[in-house]
C-alpha cells in the first residue's frame, strides 16, 4: 500500500525573521509540528472533493518576495491596509490614528502584545478540522493586529487588499487577528486579488475575537486569478451579546476553499453569515462553515448560494453543532444551488449536530437550474435571452448581494459578474 | 395581420393541433371559445414560440413574414404579445426591473433610446392605475404573491406597456370578479385599435359582453369547427357544445 502523502519538506523553512521573539516562537513551535504532516486526500471526509486539487509542489513552497511596491492600483476610499505577497505593507496603507483603534503590523508589537497574541493565535480555530490553517501558522509573516477598545467604533469599513504578484511560482500567507473589545464596532473588507500568471498558493488565516457586545462585519472577495490556489480560514469567537455577520463573495480558481468557524461562547451572541459563489470553467470552489453553539439564547443565520457554469464545481458544507449547554438556540441555515449547465456539478451537505433538547433548528439545500417557463416569460416581452438569462440568475443572488453593507464591494461584485454573464451567456 | 394555414402542433410527442386556419386583420378581434383542453393555450403557446411546443405541419406570418422562424423574442418585438393563462411567480426580479427592461428592448428595437429610471417610473405608474394596480405592487417581485385577479391585471398592464401588434388574450377573464372584470376589459378596450388586432381566448361568453369581438371560433379536438360572428357566442352560451357534434366527455369537461 502507498503511504499517504504529507507535506514536502520544502514548506517547512520560512524566510522571515523579523518578527519579536513571542511571534517567532510560535512559529518555530508550529512548523515543528508540521514535520510529516498528513496532506488531505480523497479518503479526507472534509477535503474529499477538494484534495485533488490540491497542488502543493514544492515551488509553489517558496514564499513570495514582498519587496516590491504593491502593483495595486485599486481605488479605496478611505482606510485601507495592503498585503503584498503575504506580508502587511505599511508604505502602501492608509489607516487613522484614532483614539481607541489600534492597527499594527506584527514587527512593531511591543513584547507584552506580542506574548498575548502569540498566546491567542490559533486560538479560534478547530486545527483539526482545519489542517491547511496550520501551515499558516508555521509561514506567516509580517501579519496585522486590529484592537478595538471598550466602545470603540471605526465609522467607515477598513478596506484590508490582499494582493499576490504572481511572475514567479510560490506561496503567501496573510495573517491577521482582531481583537474586538466590549461593544466595539468594526467592518473589514477583504479582498484577494493577484497579477501576474504563474502558479502560486495563498493560505491566509484570519482571526477574530469579539468581546461581550461587539459587532464586527467581515465582507471577503475573492477575484484571484486562474493561476492562483487559496486556502483560507477565518476564525470566530464571540462573547456574550456579540454579533458578527459574514458576507463571502467568491469568484472560482483551480481550487478556492474557505472554512469559515464561528464559536458562538456568550449568551445572546449571534452571527449572520452570507455567501455566494460563482464558478465556471473547470473552477473548483469548497466553503466549509461551523456554527458552534456552545452558550445558550444565542442565533446563527446562514445562507449560502452556490453559481456552477460548464465543468465547474462548487461544494458547500455546512456544520452546525448545537452544546448540551445551548438551550434556546436557534439556528437557520439554507444552501440553494444554481447549476447553469450540464458539466457543472455542486455537492451540499448539512451536518447538524444538536445535543441540547430545547432549539430550533432549520436547515434546507436545494439544486436546480434556471426555470425554462420563467425564461419563457420574460423573452416573451421582448427580453433578450442572455438579459433574461442574467434576470434570473441574479434573482438567484439579489437578496445577498444588496445585503452587503459597502458600495464598493457590491459594485466590484457586480462588475465582476457582469464578465461572468458575459462568458456564460454569450451564446444565449 | 396574422395568417395561420394548416397548423399543426404537438407536445411530447402527442399531437394537439390538428391543423388550424385563421386570418385575423388589423383593427379585429376575434374570440376563440372551446372546451378545456381542446388545445387553445397550445394555439397561443404556439404562435408566442414556446418550444416547449413542436410544429410540424403548417405556416403562420404575421405581415407577410414568416413567424415560426423568429425566436420568442424576436417575435415579442416584432409584436406579438401572450397574455398568460398562468401567469408566472418570479422572486427575486422586481416588477418594475422586469417592465423597464421589456420596454427598452422593445424600444432598442425600434431605435429609440433607452427610458431611465425615472421617466419609466411614471409611464409604469399611469398605467398601473389604468388597471388599478397598486403601484406599490412595481417593487414586488414579478407576481409574486398576487392573486389570480393581480396576476391576470399584469398581463394587461403589460400589453399596455409594450402596445403590440396582436394581443393574444389566454383566458384573461378567468377567475376574475365582476368588478375586476370591468377593469380588465377597459384595459383591453384601450387596446383596440386600427392597426391593432387582438386574439382572446375565453371559456366564458360573458367576457364578449365587455368586449364585441368581430368573429368567434369554436375550437374543439384541435381544429376550429365553427366560426361566426359575436352571435355564436350567445348561441354557445344558450346551447353548449354539442350541436356542434363535440363529444359529450369534453363538453363535460368545460364546464369545470
Ligand atoms: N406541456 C404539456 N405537456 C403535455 N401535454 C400538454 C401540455 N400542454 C398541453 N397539453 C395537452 O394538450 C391538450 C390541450 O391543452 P391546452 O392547449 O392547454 O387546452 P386549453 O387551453 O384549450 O384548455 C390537453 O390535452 C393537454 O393535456
Ligand atoms: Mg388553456
Amino acid at each position: 500500500m502507498k503511504s499517504a502523502p504529507t507535506l514536502s519538506a520544502a514548506f517547512l523553512h520560512p524566510a522571515g525573521q523579523s518578527l519579536p521573539e513571542p511571534l517567532l516562537a510560535l512559529r518555530k513551535q508550529r512548523g515543528t509540528a508540521l514535520v510529516d504532516m498528513p496532506l488531505p486526500t480523497r479518503k479526507t471526509e472534509n477535503w474529499k472533493y477538494s484534495s485533488k486539487y490540491l497542488k502543493l509542489t514544492d515551488e509553489i513552497a517558496i514564499s513570495l518576495p514582498a519587496d516590491r511596491k504593491s502593483g495595486s492600483s485599486l481605488a479605496v476610499p478611505g482606510y485601507k491596509v495592503v498585503f503584498l505577497n503575504g506580508v502587511m505593507m505599511p508604505e502602501a496603507s492608509e489607516y487613522p490614528d484614532l483614539s481607541g483603534i489600534t492597527i499594527e503590523r506584527f514587527s512593531d508589537l511591543d513584547d507584552d502584545t506580542a506574548t498575548t497574541l502569540a498566546e491567542r493565535m490559533d486560538s479560534t480555530l478547530d486545527n483539526n478540522a482545519v489542517q491547511m490553517a496550520r501551515l499558516n501558522s508555521a509561514r506567516f509573516e509580517d501579519g496585522l493586529l486590529i484592537r478595538l477598545a471598550a466602545d470603540a467604533v471605526l465609522e467607515q469599513p477598513l478596506f484590508i487588499v490582499h494582493e499576490v504578484t504572481a511572475d514567479a511560482s510560490g506561496s503567501a500567507y496573510p495573517r491577521i487577528f482582531v481583537e474586538a473589545g466590549r461593544n466595539s464596532q468594526i467592518t473589514l473588507v477583504e479582498e484577494y486579488i493577484s497579477s501576474g500568471s504563474e502558479s502560486v498558493m495563498v493560505n491566509t488565516v484570519t482571526e477574530l475575537a469579539l468581546a461581550d457586545g461587539a459587532n464586527v462585519t467581515s465582507i471577503r472577495l475573492n477575484t484571484e486569478g486562474e493561476n492562483v490556489q487559496h486556502i483560507g480560514a477565518t476564525g470566530v469567537r464571540q462573547q456574550r451579546s456579540s454579533r458578527f455577520e459574514s458576507h463571502c463573495v467568491g469568484f472560482g480558481g483551480p481550487l478556492r476553499r474557505h472554512d469559515l468557524q464561528v464559536r458562538l461562547e456568550g449568551e445572546g451572541a449571534e452571527c449572520k453569515l452570507n455567501g455566494v459563489v460563482v464558478t465556471q470553467g473547470k473552477q473548483h470552489y469548497d466553503n466549509h462553515t461551523t456554527i458552534e453553539h456552545v452558550a445558550a439564547h444565542c442565533n446563527s443565520e446562514e445562507t449560502y448560494r452556490n453559481i456552477a457554469a460548464d465543468q465547474s464545481h462548487a461544494v458547500f458544507n455546512g456544520r452546525i453543532h448545537i452544546h448540551q449547554d445551548a438551550q434556546k438556540s436557534n439556528a437557520d441555515m439554507n444552501n440553494k444551488n444554481l447549476l447553469l449547465s450540464n458539466g457543472a456539478e455542486i455537492d451540499t451537505k448539512p451536518e447538524l449536530e444538536i445535543y441540547a433538547d430545547d432549539v430550533k433548528c432549520a436547515h434546507g439545500a436545494t439544486i436546480g437550474q434556471l426555470d425554462e417557463v420563467s425564461l419563457f416569460y420574460l423573452v416573451s416581452r421582448g427580453i433578450g435571452r442572455r438579459e433574461a438569462n442574467v434576470l434570473l440568475t441574479m434573482a438567484f443572488i439579489n437578496e445577498l448581494v444588496e445585503q452587503i453593507p459597502v458600495a464598493q464591494v457590491r459594485e466590484t461584485a457586480q462588475a465582476r459578474l457582469n464578465q461572468f454573464f458575459d462568458q456564460t451567456f454569450e451564446g444565449a | 395581420m396574422l395568417s395561420i394555414k394548416n397548423l399543426h402542433a404537438s407536445v411530447e410527442g402527442k399531437e394537439i393541433l390538428k391543423g388550424i386556419n385563421l386570418e385575423i386583420k388589423a383593427g379585429e378581434v376575434h374570440a376563440i371559445m372551446g372546451p378545456n383542453g381542446s388545445g387553445k393555450s397550445t394555439l397561443s403557446q404556439v404562435l408566442a414560440g414556446n418550444e416547449a411546443f413542436e410544429v410540424t405541419e403548417g405556416e403562420v406570418t404575421l405581415n407577410g413574414e414568416n413567424l415560426l422562424e423568429l425566436e420568442t423574442e424576436e417575435r415579442a418585438r416584432e409584436g406579438i404579445f401572450l397574455a398568460f393563462q398562468y401567469p408566472v411567480e418570479i422572486p427575486g426580479v422586481s416588477n418594475l426591473q422586469f417592465l423597464r427592461t421589456a420596454v427598452n428592448a422593445m424600444r432598442q428595437h425600434k431605435g429609440e433610446g433607452e427610458m431611465n429610471a425615472a421617466e419609466f417610473m411614471k409611464l409604469a405608474k399611469d398605467v398601473s392605475k389604468q388597471v388599478d394596480l397598486d403601484p406599490a405592487f412595481l417593487k414586488r417581485g414579478v407576481n409574486e404573491g398576487f392573486s389570480g385577479g393581480e396576476k391576470k391585471r399584469n398581463e394587461v398592464m403589460q400589453a399596455l406597456l409594450l402596445q403590440p401588434k396582436l394581443a393574444i388574450l389566454d383566458e384573461t377573464d378567468s377567475g376574475l370578479d365582476i368588478d375586476a372584470l370591468q377593469v380588465v376589459s377597459n384595459g383591453v378596450n384601450a387596446l383596440r385599435a386600427e392597426d391593432r388586432a387582438i386574439l382572446m381566448v375565453t371559456h366564458y361568453q360573458r367576457l364578449l359582453n365587455h368586449i364585441v369581438p368581430d368573429y368567434v371560433h369554436v375550437l374543439a379536438g384541435g381544429r376550429i369547427v365553427k366560426s361566426g360572428g359575436r352571435e355564436l357566442a350567445l348561441e354557445l352560451e344558450e346551447r353548449g357544445y354539442g350541436w356542434l357534434g363535440i363529444k359529450d366527455e369534453e363538453a363535460a369537461n368545460s364546464a369545470n
